[in-house]
This record gives structure tokens, sequence and C-alpha cells, in this order.
């Protein structure tokens, strides 16, 4: 197999690659602001079952998520195993990187003074202008380094769909060498990924620059 | 100073490399399985890997006075693994491709003739490969099936809507039962184990690509290879062979087997 | 030893703000017992008492950030709190709309602009955004902080920092004006600049309630002083009178450490 079909056939799993990256991201930087929410829940019950569930999600492996996700409803219930495997692979890694980006929010919603609450509060604002105009902006300033960090992980992290089959790049690229006996895949996979990484530092760099008006 | 220390490091590895080659009586011989593939190779229920390879190679180790260590490998990785000294050989239901020869790996005769098989599910009425058309079929990555299907059996693959490539063949079973694929394509010997254990998957009775299994040692260890074929086949002649062959867990596979069949015959 | 001028409803001029009673702990801790003050329209009070004697604590229980458990707080002889009761939540907000609070740490918002700090919440509120930023510019410059308006808060000094606070609070146009200890936080040579601006704005009889560590400045300003000491009022009256000739013994021992 000449090289350039090598690159051809796995920038066919990259599609998928990306689809894994994007819809990911979609997913999980929102539903992390809600896990963040409900885990400083003043509701004891609810910020303790929170608590525990994020302790799951960063304690067990990813690897084994994505299996439970994808093949946890057959054995529990006989349900289907889905046939798009872009389904659940994209489920496990939201609920994952959502743990990880609650966290994240979390240490930036509790760095922020409590008086920047009561200046707003006094000032008349209700408790969602607050957050959305007040303390929002300021915790995403200060959280992008970490939020650049998981998202850089995930680029790499996405080479785990192949535990469930998913036919990403890594995958396709395991594929080839075993065929192949070679290991040229790999390294083609390693520059895609790196050209990848280099993409999301560029991007996330030019949102971290636009956020440095203050400090 | 730094240099005596690079000097060191060079003699090191100097050894290291050359150490495989010369091996003596107390040596500990690595034999590198696929920790899930039963019956030849798995984790018992007891917690320790055994096997039909796994047996053969500690009674080999016995007879030759060597000590045995187990590397559990990762399958499509193996010859890899095998070149990074990992381990030893590769011995666990493996089956013997002309690209290894051609890639300079030493392989010893084949102890097993393995057949390919499809599995369906019980109730889904494919009685042969050609049902399968437009079908999507499972197959464990770095088996002798995917190699199958990318190489001699292309153009039955081509007529499959999809094959879906698993890393393990837990997984490609999983897929079936649970509905996301309509076949796994897999040696026979395991089809046999898995349908055995588990109701409403069948065997569809074709035979899809008889190949033969064997040990796979490094290029330049073909005496360690001989030493091993020699221990086999004297195994084979003081019935240690059979008497392991004949356990039941290893029903499946007893009428495969080269060295007892021929000896039958 | 409360200001027994003060009336509630049915008064004829009622003050501006008046409390009754007020009590407020913190878990087993008494902060405050039994306050009750009043401020008329126009005036400036001084609170004045060593650190951890409530004062912050009552201007917090006047501007709602801390919860009262008995007393009164009313505005305008209408009860925001009514024996240790609180109004609904709705005509609270109403109720914030009468003062406005300046803090010690100025609590700038640092991502917006002087000009955003100071009109987003009248412009929130659904006042006119012309009249709001015609508003602020006027502030800016009464601040003398006129071309400032595009500066952040960090390109700011503290000085310049809390008198953009002063403006934010100002531009609400509240009938009260809370300062809580407005120049702690300074610098000694930019607390100048801050007092010189509530000095001018007590000149326009502008109401204000001053926590305050500046005693030349809370006698020269202030209409009424109140010592407070361990959560109670110990003794209120003419800054002349306070300063210069305490009936509490108290008192006296607090002003003896600032004569030196």
């Amino acid at each position: 197999m000449s090289l350039t079909t090598m690159i051809i056939k796995m920038s066919e799993g990259l599609t998928r690659t990306c689809a894994i990256f994007f819809l990911t991201l979609i997913f999980s930087l929102p539903l992390g602001m809600v896990v963040a929410l409900l885990r400083m829940s003043k509701v004891k019950i609810v910020s303790a079952v929170t608590r525990f569930i994020i302790t799951v999600l960063r304690g067990t492996p990813l690897m084994l998520q994505l299996l439970a996700v994808t093949y946890g409803p057959y054995y529990l219930f006989g349900a289907t195993v889905a046939r798009n495997k872009l389904i659940p692979v994209v489920i496990a890694f939201s609920i994952n990187y959502a743990a990880y980006f609650a966290e994240i929010y979390r240490g930036g919603i509790e760095s922020i003074p409590i008086g920047q609450y009561e200046a707003a509060e006094v000032l008349g604002y209700t408790k969602v202008q607050t957050f959305m105009r007040i303390i929002l902006p300021q915790v995403i300033k200060r959280i992008m380094p970490s939020v650049t960090n998981e998202v850089v992980t995930l680029v790499k992290d996405t080479s785990m769909a192949f535990t469930v089959s998913y036919q990403e790049m890594f995958t396709i690229g395991k594929q080839i060498a075993n065929s192949q006996t070679s290991f040229t895949p790999f390294l083609v996979a390693g520059v895609f990924y790196y050209i990848f990484n280099v993409i999301v530092d560029y991007v996330m760099g030019r949102i971290e620059k636009r956020l440095d008006y203050y400090k | 100073m730094k240099k005596t220390v690079l000097i060191l490091l060079t003699l090191v590895m100097m050894v290291s490399l050359l150490t495989p080659a010369a091996f003596a009586a107390d040596k500990t011989f690595i034999m590198g399985i696929d920790p899930e593939y039963p019956p030849f190779s798995y984790l018992g229920d007891d917690g320790e890997y055994t096997g039909f390879d796994v047996e053969v190679c500690k009674a080999v180790c016995d007879s030759l006075g060597w000590k045995m260590e187990i590397f559990g490998v990762n399958w499509d990785e193996k010859l890899v693994q095998l070149d990074s000294m990992e381990c030893d050989c590769v011995w666990s239901g493996m089956t013997i491709l002309d690209s290894m020869k051609e890639a300079g790996y030493v392989i010893s005769a084949p102890y097993y003739d393995n057949t390919q098989v499809l599995v369906v599910k019980a109730d889904s009425g494919f009685k042969s490969s050609k049902d399968l058309a437009g079908k999507i079929v499972a197959v464990q990555l770095g088996t002798s099936g995917e190699s199958l299907l990318n190489g001699d059996l292309a153009d039955m693959a081509a007529t499959f809507g999809n094959v879906l490539t698993c890393d393990s063949f837990l997984k490609c079973f999983t897929e079936l039962q649970g509905g996301a694929v309509d076949a796994v394509f897999v040696d026979m010997p395991v089809a046999a184990s898995y349908v055995a254990k588990h109701d409403g998957i069948a065997i569809i009775d074709e035979n899809l690509g008889a190949e033969q299994y064997g040990i796979a040692f490094r290029s330049g260890d073909a005496e360690l290879c001989k030493t091993v074929d020699d221990a086999v086949q004297a195994l084979v002649k003081d019935g240690t062979y059979a008497k392991i062959a004949e356990k039941e867990e290893y029903a499946d596979i007893v009428n495969n087997l080269l060295f007892l069949n021929s000896e039958a015959k | 030893m409360a200001d027994k001028r003060t009336a509630g409803p049915g008064a004829d001029t009622p003050s501006v703000l008046s409390i009754r009673s007020l009590q407020k702990s913190f878990g087993s801790l008494r902060v405050l017992e039994d306050i009750s003050l009043s401020v008329e329209r126009g005036s400036v009070v001084s609170i004045i008492g060593p650190s951890g004697s409530g004062k912050s604590t009552l201007l917090r229980c006047a501007s709602f950030l801390e919860h009262a458990e008995g007393g009164d707080i009313l505005y305008d002889g209408q009860y925001a709190l009514k024996d240790g009761v609180y109004a609904h939540k709705s005509e609270l907000n109403r109720f914030r709309t009468r003062f406005g609070l300046v803090f010690q740490n100025f609590q700038l918002f640092p991502h917006y602009s002087v000009l955003r700090n100071i009109s987003e919440a009248p412009i929130l509120h659904g006042e006119n955004k012309e009249e709001v930023r015609e508003r602020a510019y006027g502030l800016l410059k009464k601040m003398g902080l006129e071309g400032k308006e595009t500066a952040y808060p960090y390109q700011l000094s503290g000085g310049q920092q809390q008198r953009v606070a002063i403006a934010r609070a100002l531009c609400m146009r509240p009938e009260i004006l809370y300062f809580d200890e407005p120049t702690s936080a300074l610098d000694p040579e930019l607390t100048g600049e801050v007092l010189k601006v509530i000095r001018q704005l007590a000149e326009e009889k502008m109401t204000m309630v001053v926590v305050t560590h500046e005693m030349p400045f809370a006698k020269a300003v202030s209409n009424r002083v109140i010592f407070m000491a361990d959560g109670v009022i110990v003794e209120q009256g003419d800054p002349i009178e306070v300063f210069e000739n305490p009936r509490e013994e108290r008192t006296r021992q607090f002003l003896r450490v600032f004569e030196r």
C-alpha cells in the first residue's frame, strides 16, 4: 500500500475523529455547567449524588465507560447494540468530559469573590443576570487554560473509540498497520494528531487573547 | 566519566541484544499469548493463565528444565512485541501466514488445522456466506479471519455490507447478540466453544478457509524453534501431549490437532 | 437611646431609613443587639466603632446582604422587614432601588469598562440607554474621572476605582447611599480624593450612612455620629458632642486611641 493510499484511507477516519471531537465539545461544555451547578447545589442530597457521579466518571477509565455505554444496555436489559457507534461514543465522551469540565467550572465559579455577587445584588441584577453577565464571563477567562488542556487531551482520547470498534482514524491506522505489517500508519496517525492539536492550540490561544482585554 | 557510562550502557545494550541467542538450561522462557483466546490460551477460573497451548508449553519447559513466564501480548501488535523481546515466542492459536515467513520470522511445525466459520443468530435464517450479502460482519482485529477478509476472501468480503473490526472476539459476539452485526467471522474452535456456552447463536456449516496454527519465533531463533519443536514431538511420543488434549475443555479442538491425528492415521 | 422622633408609618415626613430593634447573630454569636436608628432625608450619619462592633453588619442588613432575625427595617415608612419577617422578594427588589452601597473593596466588575460598570444596571432596569449614558458621563465628570469611560478597572488607581464605584451607585439614583469603610482599602495618599467626593455629596444634601475610621472626616461632614461596640449602639448624637464630650466611658476609650 502506498503512503498516499494510506493517508487517504486514514483521512476518511479523520472525519469520524472530528465528529467525536466536535460533538463531544458541543455536548460536554454546557452539560459540564449543569453538572457544576448541581454539584454546588444547596440541596445536600443533590450535591452529594452529583459529587458521587463525578468521582465515578473521573475515577474510572474512559475506555470502561465506552464499553459500559455501548454494551451495558445489552447486558443489563437485552437492548439492541447501536449499529451506529458514533452515538454511544459521543454519549460516553460527553458524559466523561462533562465531569471534568464540571470540576473546572466549579473551581472557576468558586474563585470569584463573593463581593461580585453582592455588588450585583445591590445593583438589582437578578440571579440569572448576575450569573450570565458578571460571574460567567470572569469564570470563562479564569478557566481557559484548564479547558485548553482538556480539549488537547480530547483530541488524543478520540482514539479510544477504537474500543467499541468505531472506525475513527486510529482504528483504521491500526487495521492498516496490521494487514501491512508496517509501522507507518502509526507515524501518520501521530502527525495527524499533532497537526490537529496545533490547530486547537492556535484557536484556544486566540480565544485567550481576546479575553486578555482586562485583568 | 561520561564516556565510561556511555561505554557501559552500550555494553549492557549489546549484551541484552545478544542473550536470547545464547540460552542455557536455566533459561526463562517467556511465552507470548493472547489471554483471551480459549481454549488455546485464556485466564482460567482460578485466575491463572491456562489453555491447551499454555499446558503444552509448560510441559515443554518442564522437560527442558526451563523456567516459564507468560506474557499477555496485544494481539494486533504481537510480532512487534516479539521483536522487542517482550516475549520469546508467540504461541497462542496463531495462524501461520505467508507474510510472517516473508518477514523472516521462524515458525514451528504446524500443530493445528484451523477452519474459519461464520457465526449467526440461530433464528436469522442465514445458511451460507451468500445470504450475508449486504449484511454487517464482525471480525477480530489482528486475527487470521481479518487477514483472510482482506486477502484470499476479499471477494466474499466485498459482498458484505460492512466489515466491523472489534478488538476482542467477545465484543464481536456481543455485537452479534446485541443485534448490531449479522454475523461473526471467527476461528472454528472459538466459535464452537462460544456457541456451546451461549444460546440463540449457531455456526454456518461452511468451511471458509483452512489454516494452520504454529508458534512464531524471532528471525534469529531457529535453534530455539527446533528445540521447542523437538520437545513437543517428545511429548507426543511419550503420550503427555495426548493426555493434555484429552481433557474435556479441549474437546472442541482435539480432532484438529495435527500431531495426534497423523499418528492415528 | 434610639432616636424617638422617627416614627413608622403615618408620620408626617418619614425617615428615609429607620431601623428598630434589629437583631442579628452568626450562629451563637450575637452581632447586632436591639439596634434602632433613623436617617433623615439630606442628612449624613457616620457610624464609628472598633472592628467587630457590628457596624458593617448593620449596613449589610440595611442593604439586605445579611438577613436579620428580628426587628424592623423601613424605607420611607414602608416595611422591608417587619418583626423579623421580610417582605416578598419582588418588594425587596423594589426597596433595593432606594439605596446604593459602596464597598470597601470597590467590587467593580473587572470585565466591564468604566462606562458599562456605571450604566448597565439602570439600563437593565429598563431605563433609556441614552439617558443613562448621559447621566453616567455627568457623574464621571463630577467624580473627576472625565475621559476614563473606556478604561477598565485594572487600569485605574484604587482611589479612581472607588470613585467609579460611587458613580455606579449614584447612577441608580438612590435615595440613600451607604458606604462601608470606603477608604480602608486605599493607600493613605488616595483616601483624600474619595473623602472629597463624599463631602461634596454631603453638600448636595445626599442622604448617606458612612461606616468609617476617618474620625476627622466623620466629625466634619456628618450631621450625626453613632458609636457602636459589641453589637450595640453605645452612644449617638451631634458629632461635636460625641467627639469632644462623649457621655460614655466606652466611647472615650475608643476615641483616645485616635488622639494619639
